[in-house]
């Protein structure tokens, strides 16, 4: 049974800590987001939905108690809805979307909303307690290493500058900027209400209410000689910095899947359709690199080439490695992140993959192309690809 | 003047510092840190934020180096405005203290001002150097002018301990009397009551000395490094001596003063010093004022390679040229001897040229300080308190004299056509030979007006090692000397070189428990006077055996170490450590075994021993862990906690004062105290020791319920390390140290979290730290430190 993605919205990304979702919940995020979708289905009974999967990188505090069920509860309005929380770190909201997909081909489901949600804000990086395996710790540490040792690693071995990670990452703000400008994330977009308590310059009490549209992450003011100023943060005499790395973010966003059955049912045309999706293994010393090990995979389930794709998101985890991908797999730069991608737009971890399919769908549509994909690097050596077929 | 009730020190709460500055800011932060809400303002911002200039100056000192702020969390105390918008609100204060430019008519404008809004009663001072409080204090009211007086800081307030009271004309004693005591007791200052003469104690004699000093180097054609190796360290001045001490202070600052004196003591005996020679006069005009223009006495250049030099000044072509060594007989003979009193006599006594200028520089300035009494103070030893905080002199120039010999000074300084004030031949006519004298533990000076030795004023209360007659040593060695400090406490004192740890002192310490336990003794306190509480263990006894691989032995000296940390521990009475200054490796060790510790604000205390390659092991290590553990509540992330205290010493973090050295872990919240004036340390520590005596002290109970983390702990210890390495943060050899740490912080690799005692954690410190020391690399950072003094990063 085909399966088809019918809808999708997403947040805008917020910047963690200091941005406009910093007290904002994850699972309240991810609530106001299904509403949005489920609002432009008036004639689906969300009690025929049969699953809400959630990708989340680092499920415990906030995100903890299986968010999944959590989500569901709180945003179908139904109790009979189940709910679960996947984690397959920054693929874990492409992963939410293959799972729904598989299901339905299976015929197991007919209707998922999959999507995925991360709050950076109230967590830090790799959770609140890094416990690794001590015998495993002494033989393998770099298994266990930080993202940015790992970008350094992708900048060393495959030979990116740091003039090129500058440039690399200054084009993606323009990027971002020239798409914000232009409006083209606006359809993709759920607005956010955030209600805000807070005490006043009198200690008093007092509460005020905004609405969140607009990714939060772009600095119209970078340029590569701002960015060539920065010191490295991850390794002494390193080359990767605060400014050629992915932001710390805040967001959610999801899709809903359907069999074909419930699509003539609900009397809708079909958005898309994930049409194949692969995820490898590498070391995860430079785990950067792994589009470069799943990319052809994918193509080669789908059957076709790189050049058939219109448009490329690719997860700028690290500018090293966005850089080192896109030369090992010869892709066309211009077809890449037209839109800008994470070191301009924020990277919330297990929502990325779902908020870059979101982005990926009004691309294709606004340049009226066929074929897309979202891949991206995940730690611990891993590397993610899905291609999508847009279907109106 | 007449005389009203006593205003107790709680009366400050809120203190309105006017004016931003250099001075001000730093004033503020000072006051903020010694427990005042402060209230910092300047002039109104031209553009951006109103209270951008007071603001922006307040920011700047909290970035400079050296910290004016012992911890960044005082400066919250500090709220910051502009003269036009808050002025209203120095209602609220306190005490009101001008720091703004030093021209009368804008400070008497500001005053005016001040006087709408300022409550009758508010104290109300001004930090001015030069000009005369009776001018500022003129056309203000009564109140005003009974509330008025100058404070006078040095810069920086934070380091520099002086601080000149100076009286108006009209100034309520109550009022002198209360700044005195606050001065001392709540901001640790040095406090000298000066008169209201023109730059008051210490700028007229400190200037006076250098001006003196021009002079009589331009006469003898001596150069300016060889003057500076002369006049530093040698005679007990500050390390940059004279030509860079005028480049730091700034050259014209200096001219400012002499002039101001020249012109307003017409009759000062030796007005002529205070003209500026030639040489100065070049300087100032060729805007080549030191270290804020570049160039001074002295200009850092680089060459072609990028490698910088400091040249100096030929005062003869004044040309910048290559530095010239000179040595001498004099200066050589004199680093053998380390007594200070001893070696200013031979300084003085020498047969070459070097003795000669002393001779002439010495009896310089003992004859002016001589005519100085009763002008700008009624006693001889404010001149020298003035010198000792404010120039950061070891000894005042009337010690200096007692030192060489009052009256073969005097011979010396009359041939040279020199007079001396007539007091001084009264004093010597009835037989007394010296300027001060020690009785009894009490330090009396010679006062001219009563012809009689009088108390220094400010020691009730107070205890000085230095003031004990040598009755009170109970026992001593090379290294150590045990005191009597009364009311049944032992004091004792290192006094080895950088009052490093060796043998001599593990033998002090355990001699004085011993004396302590067997005899009626009812407490302990570690303290000396030192420049520095230690610098920790004696690196080149363990560097010896590690070299001649003789590991049983340096087992037996760390377990020595460890076994006199946990004596001072278990001890039967209560142990107080009174650190300063430097407190390193087995100085903090010590004082981490202490029942308490009462430290002066200025100690700079850290686990360093990273820096030669091993770990602490002398109990600084397992004392870390225990504190860990103690922190810790249920349910708290242990391993979080466990890296901040891994950090700590895997950084080698050094607290840049007492309080940050509580944030860092070393002091304990509750227990231990900081002490923020020097001279009330000792009979804190005392007091504290016997306060514990008095609360029914016990032997405490070895712990054994130390929990470790075993291998939930390790694995991020290899990852972190390995992390370290990977990002060139640290080298291969602090990755080994680090994993040797980690293990012993974590108890081994136990499978899961165990209760240990102190006994196990010591072994496993003590077996790392053997472990270490066969490391070559090990070696050659104690190496290093031994020969060059510095730190190698291998």
């Amino acid at each position: 049974m085909n399966a088809y993605i019918i809808g999708g919205y997403r947040s805008a990304v917020g910047k963690s800590g200091k941005g406009a979702f910093r007290f904002t919940r994850p699972d309240d995020l991810g609530e106001q987001v299904i509403r949005k979708l489920l609002a432009d289905f008036p004639q689906l009974d969300p009690e025929r939905i049969d699953d809400v999967i959630v990708g989340n990188a680092t499920p415990e505090a906030e995100q903890g108690l299986n968010i999944g069920r959590m989500v569901s509860l709180m945003g179908l309005d139904t109790e009979k809805v189940p709910g679960m929380t996947v984690n397959r770190y920054c693929a874990s909201g492409l992963e939410t979307i293959a799972i729904a997909s598989a299901k339905i081909h299976a015929g197991l489901a007919d209707c998922i909303l999959a999507g995925g949600i991360e709050t950076m804000s109230p967590i830090p990086f790799g959770g609140w307690r890094i416990v690794p395996n001590a015998r495993v710790a002494k033989a393998n540490p770099d298994w266990y290493w930080g993202m940015g040792l790992t970008a350094e690693a992708v900048a060393n071995d495959f030979k990116v500058s740091r003039d090129e990670q500058d440039a690399f990452a200054a084009e993606s703000h323009r990027r971002a900027a020239a798409a914000i400008d232009g409006g083209r994330f606006a359809p993709g977009i759920a607005p956010i209400t955030v209600k805000e308590v807070y005490l006043d310059a009198n200690e008093k009490r007092a509460e005020r209410t905004h609405v969140v549209d607009t990714d939060e992450g772009v600095r119209r003011d970078t340029s590569v000689e701002g960015l060539a100023r920065l010191k490295p943060v991850f390794a002494a005499n390193g080359t990767v910095t605060a400014g050629n790395a992915s932001q710390t973010s805040d967001g959610a966003a999801f899709v809903l899947v359907c069999s074909e059955r419930m699509v003539k049912e609900l009397g809708v045309e079909p958005w898309a359709r994930l049409a194949s999706y692969h995820v490898s293994g590498l070391e995860p010393r430079i785990m950067g690199v792994g589009p470069v090990h799943a990319v052809p995979e994918a193509l080669k389930k789908a059957g076709l080439k790189a050049s058939d794709l219109g448009s490329i998101e690719l997860n700028e985890a690290f500018a090293s490695q966005s850089v080192a991908v896109v030369r090992e797999l010869g892709l066309d730069p211009a077809r890449v992140n037209p839109n800008g991608g994470a070191i301009a737009l924020g990277h919330p971890l297990g929502c990325t993959g779902s908020k870059l399919t979101v982005q990926l769908l009004h691309e294709l549509g606004r340049t009226d192309e066929r074929y897309g994909m979202v891949t991206m690097c995940v730690g611990t050596g891993q590397g993610a690809a899905g291609v999508f077929e847009r279907l109106r | 003047m007449k005389a009203t009730e006593e205003i107790p020190l709680h009366r400050i709460r809120r203190v309105a510092v006017l004016g931003s500055g250099v001075m001000g800011s730093r004033i503020a932060c000072h006051l903020a840190q010694t427990g005042s809400e402060v209230l910092l303002l300047d002039l109104p911002a031209q553009e951006g934020p109103r209270d951008g200039v007071a603001a922006g100056h307040l920011r700047d000192a909290l970035k400079s180096n050296p910290s004016p702020i012992y911890s960044k969390r005082f400066a919250g105390r500090i709220t910051t405005g502009n003269f036009d918008d808050d002025l209203a609100k120095v209602a609220d204060c306190d005490w009101i203290i001008e720091v703004i430019v030093e021209r009368l008519d804008i400070k008497q404008q500001l005053f005016e001002r001040v006087e709408q809004h300022r409550k009758p009663g508010t104290l109300i001072t001004s930090n001015t150097s030069g000009i005369p409080i009776a001018l500022l204090a003129k056309g203000r009211s009564d109140d005003f002018r009974k509330h008025f007086c100058g404070t006078h800081f040095f810069n920086p307030p934070r380091y520099l301990q002086l601080l000149e009271i100076i009286p108006g004309p009209e100034t309520d004693e109550a009022v002198l009397d209360f700044f005195t005591r606050y001065g001392e007791r709540i901001l640790g200052k040095q406090v000298v009551r000066c008169k209201d003469t023109p730059a008051f104690i210490a700028n007229r004699v400190g200037v006076f000395a250098i001006q003196a000093l021009f002079h009589t180097v331009a006469e003898m054609g001596l150069n300016v490094e060889t003057v500076d190796r002369l006049t530093g360290p040698a005679m007990g001045r500050p390390k940059s001596a004279t030509f860079r001490t005028c480049d730091v202070v700034g050259i014209d600052t200096l001219v400012h003063v002499a002039n101001g004196v020249a012109e307003h003591c017409p009759n000062d005996e030796r007005r002529e010093v205070f003209a500026t020679p030639a040489y100065v006069q070049h300087l100032v005009s060729n805007n080549q004022l030191g270290a804020k223009s570049g160039a001074g006495f002295y200009k850092k250049v680089k060459d072609a390679n990028g490698k910088s030099d400091i040249l100096s000044l030929d005062l003869n072509t004044l040309e910048y040229g290559p530095q010239k060594k000179a040595s001498f007989a004099t200066l050589e003979a004199a680093k053998q001897v380390d007594a200070l009193p001893e070696r200013t006599k031979l300084l003085f006594n020498g047969q070459d040229q070097a003795g000669e200028f002393y001779r002439r520089i010495f009896t310089d300035v003992f004859a002016y300080v001589s005519h100085r009494v009763p002008e700008i103070s009624d006693l001889p030893h404010a001149i020298d308190d003035a010198l000792r905080a404010g120039f950061g002199w070891e000894l005042g120039a009337f010690e200096s004299w007692d030192a060489i010999g009052v009256v073969e000074a005097l011979e010396v300084l009359r041939s040279r056509g020199l007079t001396v004030a007539g007091w001084v031949d009264d004093m010597l006519a009835t037989g007394a030979t010296t300027f001060y004298r020690n009785v009894n533990g009490v330090r009396e000076c010679w006062n001219p007006a009563t012809k009689a030795y009088e108390p220094l004023a400010g020691q009730e209360g107070r205890l000085s090692l230095a003031w004990l007659p040598e009755s009170a040593t109970v026992w001593s060695n090379s290294g150590v000397t045990l005191q009597d400090l009364g009311d049944g406490i032992l004091n004792v004192a290192f006094h080895t070189k950088m009052n490093s740890i060796g043998s001599e002192v593990i033998q002090g310490l355990n001699k004085a428990v011993d004396l302590a336990e067997a005899g009626d003794w009812r407490g302990i306190v570690v303290s000396n006077e030192g420049a520095q509480f230690s610098a920790g263990a004696n690196v080149g006894m363990i560097f010896m055996m590690a070299v001649e691989q003789e590991y049983d032995e340096l087992d037996f000296a760390v377990r020595a170490f460890q076994n006199t940390m946990m004596r001072m521990r278990y001890s039967g009475v209560p142990v107080v450590a009174a650190p300063h200054g430097l407190a390193l490796g087995g100085g903090c060790e010590l004082c981490l075994h202490a029942d308490k510790v009462v430290a002066h604000a200025e100690t700079y205390m850290g686990l360093v021993e990273f820096g030669i390659g091993v770990i602490p092991a002398g109990g600084g290590t397992k004392e870390f862990v225990l504190r860990l553990n103690d922190e810790l509540h249920d349910g708290d992330m242990r391993i979080n906690r466990l890296r901040d205290r891994f950090l700590t010493i895997g950084q080698a973090k050094v607290s840049t004062s007492a309080h940050e050295a509580f944030e860092l872990g070393y002091l304990r919240e509750g227990t231990d105290e900081v002490v923020v004036n020097r001279r009330d340390q000792l009979a804190r520590a005392k007091r504290a020791a016997l306060e514990l005596a008095e609360q029914g002290y016990v032997r405490p109970i070895e712990r054994k319920d130390i929990v470790v983390a075993g291998q939930e702990g390790l694995g991020i210890v290899y990852v972190g390390a390995h992390s370290m390495m990977s990002g060139h943060y640290i080298s291969e050899h602090d990755r080994l140290i680090s994993e040797k740490l980690g293990t012993v912080m974590c108890g081994g690799d136990l499978s899961e979290r165990t209760a240990v005692s102190e006994q196990y954690l010591l072994d496993l410190e003590r077996k790392a730290f053997v472990e270490l020391c066969m490391q070559r690399k090990t070696l050659e950072r104690m190496q290093s430190l031994i020969q060059k003094g510095k730190i190698l990063r291998n």
